[in-house]
């Protein structure tokens, strides 16, 4: 997922050479023909990265600026600058919650779901990847449901679910006998989690099995052949042949998922208790969020999503990294 | 007004927020008008159900007197505060706006409201005004947020499930605890008395209560005091009803107000704290409820009325008014005399005047008359802090709350904590 120069064209028709000639003007030769060949595509994409350094590249700027002051209310009204610094970030990093409540939810709740949900997805794209094209149709429109759900509508079904007084499963237990009384899943932090878990899984899971998909139907068959003709079972086809194939995919959904299951926060917001009010349950979004538009301090608030964003890089520049390397060997 | 009665409001009045987008579609403009004739005002979405007629009549009356046109525009409880921020920052912001309660002293501090005590005194109506909405108006001794209209809340319970138990109504903590023991053993399966963890106006009268208090400003500096022994005492008493007693639910550890109303609503509770607006969603919930509930005050600990928050709206004047004489003209309109009953009629909410209440508290009515008894003589306000926002915002009270009733902590832990994080967000120490 590095970004790659755009491909330059291998010869040049007609109306590109008209172009190169242009270009050619100060210096000519084969070098300078190179050159202009290379530019060329840079020239092209300029208009397009332009828009994007003002949409994206301004933005991320100014919540950086932000992150250097005490940025309140008040300073919105005046218009004053109060800049103090990294003291936003010396906050951050020395709150005690973030270290044993916050980073531990965040993180191991992201490990969990990643892995829950590409191991789901990729067995349910095995799945697909076998059926004739009716039944392919038919479960991938099903599975197209749970994605097309809005996290919020998805999450009140889940709440619903597991209501204490009211709730199917406490019902369900109980009238197995395995419950006496009715328990409250949402004051404990593992069980909280435990739903969190299902409602993410289950709402990222189709896009990994889409795009697995995609992937799976792209294995050539010839191999697989050969490798059943030498008396390779199905797992190890599976997992000799066909993953290593897919490990472009995987970089891309593992990276994607990583990103999104880091900065979960609609799912633990709107659970009972996971405004703010069970501190034990804070994660990264909900927390960052309490403390910066609740408090109206969005300076503090954006050193916080300074960090993040940092700290995403750096795992998806770690993994496409060992990605590239074992591509390599 | 607060946060969680916003929610509440939103929930009880879905379908009439959606009339009311209708009628805001019909009135635009707003933000930046410069010219004098015209006077720009935000009103909260969803409050009246006829709101657009209302202001309709309003505007005739106005313009009749002043000369001057209205231009309202609605606005969602839900996007507002960050519309006001955002126009207070740009400068577009209305002439005169309706403020919830809580944000009043807020966006006085961010010096955008202009203060009103001249206008009030000017008019004659310093002593009309009901005292609780008058606190939360003021920030730094001056009034920044105009009386409009209010909701308390007091304590609502299913009138049929008493007469089944053979209980009265309760006057006094014990008879309350009383009460609800005959209630559970009545009835199992019900909870007696929904005791909601994520709603702190729930908890405040039990504080109140028992003399005790949540915040006191000294000088510069606020002090919580949900530590003190009286306090302790108060939310000892009422988590005790579901820790000790088994009165309250598992649930109900993570409810809040709109819970508490759902389940009142489908007849499962038989006494909750529940607000003077509510009756009518829980008769619109379920139908079969009308006539089978009544509401008393808060009992205090031996007798009398325990205060209860009002939760309601100001009537606030921007600072970016051109006109100020012109936008009072239409605030003293508002909220005093025939049109100010009128939207208290129209909402089921209680006027900000207080020679408007007399009429209110002849009523007989079991839905009305305990809640206007407890309006005027047990109404009070939360810390009227431009920070206290940002102690909703953290859930303090619902930390404590959640953290007492699931039995992680104990009564004395918890409110500690609760006092020290309060007092230090109220210091603007967050």
């Amino acid at each position: 997922m590095t970004a790659q120069a755009p491909p330059t064209p291998r010869s040049s028709g007609p109306a590109p050479a008209g172009a190169g000639r242009a270009a050619v003007g100060w210096s000519g030769g084969w070098s300078s023909r190179a050159r202009a060949a290379a530019a060329r595509p840079w020239l092209l994409l300029a208009p397009a990265l332009l828009v994007l350094a003002v949409l994206l590249l301004w933005p991320l700027v100014r919540v950086f600026l932000f992150s250097l002051q005490d940025y309140g209310l008040r300073e919105i009204t005046t218009g004053e600058a109060n800049w103090i610094g990294l003291r936003n970030y010396g906050e951050i990093l020395t709150a005690p919650e973030l270290w044993t409540v916050v980073l531990p939810n965040t993180v191991g709740f992201a490990v969990l779901s990643v892995a829950g949900t590409v191991v789901f997805g990729t067995a349910v794209a095995v799945l697909l990847a076998s059926l004739g094209p009716f039944w392919r149709t038919v479960t991938s429109s099903a599975i197209m449901a749970a994605w097309a759900m809005p996290a919020v509508t998805g999450t009140y079904v889940w709440v619903w679910i597991f209501d204490a007084d009211r709730g199917v499963f406490n019902d369900t237990l109980m009238n197995l006998g395995l419950l006496d009384d009715p328990t409250n899943w949402f004051t404990n932090r593992w069980t909280f989690y435990a739903i969190v878990l299902l409602n993410v899984i289950h709402h990222g899971f189709p896009f990994v099995a889409v795009t697995v998909l995609a992937g799976l139907l792209g294995v050539p068959k010839e191999m697989l052949e050969a490798a059943e003709m030498d008396g390779a079972g199905a797992f190890r086809r599976f997992f000799s042949i066909v993953v290593p194939q897919l490990r472009q995919v995987f970089a891309v959904v593992i990276i994607l998922s990583t990103i999104w299951d880091f900065k979960v926060f609609a799912q633990v917001y709107l659970m009972p208790g996971g405004a703010g009010s069970n501190r034990s349950v804070l994660n990264l979004g909900v927390w960052s969020y309490v403390e910066s538009f609740g408090q109206n301090r969005y300076g503090f608030g954006s050193a916080i999503a300074v960090l993040l964003t940092l700290l995403l890089l750096a795992i998806t520049a770690v993994y496409v990294r060992t990605v590239l390397a074992e591509e390599e060997r | 007004m607060n946060r969680t009665m916003r929610r509440s409001v939103a929930a009880t009045a879905g379908a009439v927020a959606l009339a009311a987008s209708v009628a805001a579609c019909g009135s635009g403009g707003g933000g930046g008008d410069e010219s004098a004739d015209s006077l720009s005002v935000w009103i909260m979405q969803g409050t009246n159900p006829d709101a657009d007629a209302f202001f309709d009549e309003v505007a005739t009356a106005f313009e009749e007197e002043t000369g001057a046109t209205l231009d309202v525009e609605f606005v969602e409880w839900g996007d507002a505060h960050d519309r006001f921020v955002t126009s207070i920052a740009g400068g577009t912001t209305p002439d005169v706006a309706e403020t919830g309660t809580t944000w009043t002293p807020e966006f006085a501090d961010a010096g955008a409201l202009a203060p009103l005590d001249e206008y009030v005194s000017g008019a004659g109506v310093s002593d009309d005004l009901v005292e609780g909405l008058v606190e939360a108006g003021t920030y730094d001794e001056q009034l920044y947020g105009m009386p409009w209209y209010a909701g308390v809340r007091s304590l609502v319970y299913n009138t049929e499930m008493f007469e089944q138990a053979g209980v009265e109504a309760p006057t006094t903590w014990d008879e309350l605890e009383d009460a609800a023991a005959a209630l559970k053993q009545e009835f199992p399966d019900k909870i007696a008395v929904a005791v909601p963890g994520d709603a702190e106006f729930t908890v405040y009268p039990w504080v109140w209560g028992a003399d005790g208090e949540v915040a006191t400003l000294e000088g510069d500096t606020w002090t919580s005091h949900l530590d003190s022994p009286e306090s302790q005492e108060g939310i000892e008493f009422w988590t005790g009803l579901a820790t000790e007693g088994g009165y309250s639910s598992q649930g109900a550890t993570t409810w809040r107000e709109t819970d508490v109303l759902d389940a009142f609503a489908a007849g499962d509770v038989g006494m909750a704290v529940m607000g003077s607006w509510t009756p009518g969603a829980i008769v619109e919930a379920n139908a079969d409820m009308e006539g089978k509930f009544a509401a008393v005050p808060i009992p205090g600990q031996d007798g009398g009325i325990a205060p209860s928050v009002l939760g309601g709206s100001h009537l606030s004047m921007f600072e970016t008014a051109q006109d100020k004489d012109l936008a009072w003209t239409f605030l003293e309109m508002m909220t005093t005399g025939e049109f100010a009953q009128q939207w208290a009629e129209q909402s089921g909410y209680f006027p900000g005047q207080v020679s408007l209440l007399d009429e209110t508290l002849a009523s007989t009515d079991p839905l009305v008359a305990p809640f206007a008894e407890q309006f005027v003589d047990g109404g009070a306000s939360v810390p009227a802090a431009p920070t206290y926002g940002a102690v909703q915002a953290k859930l303090t009270t619902s930390t404590m709350m959640q953290s007492i009733l699931s039995g992680e902590q104990d009564v004395a832990t918890a409110s500690a904590a609760a006092a020290e994080e309060m007092t230090n967000i109220l210091n603007g120490a967050g």
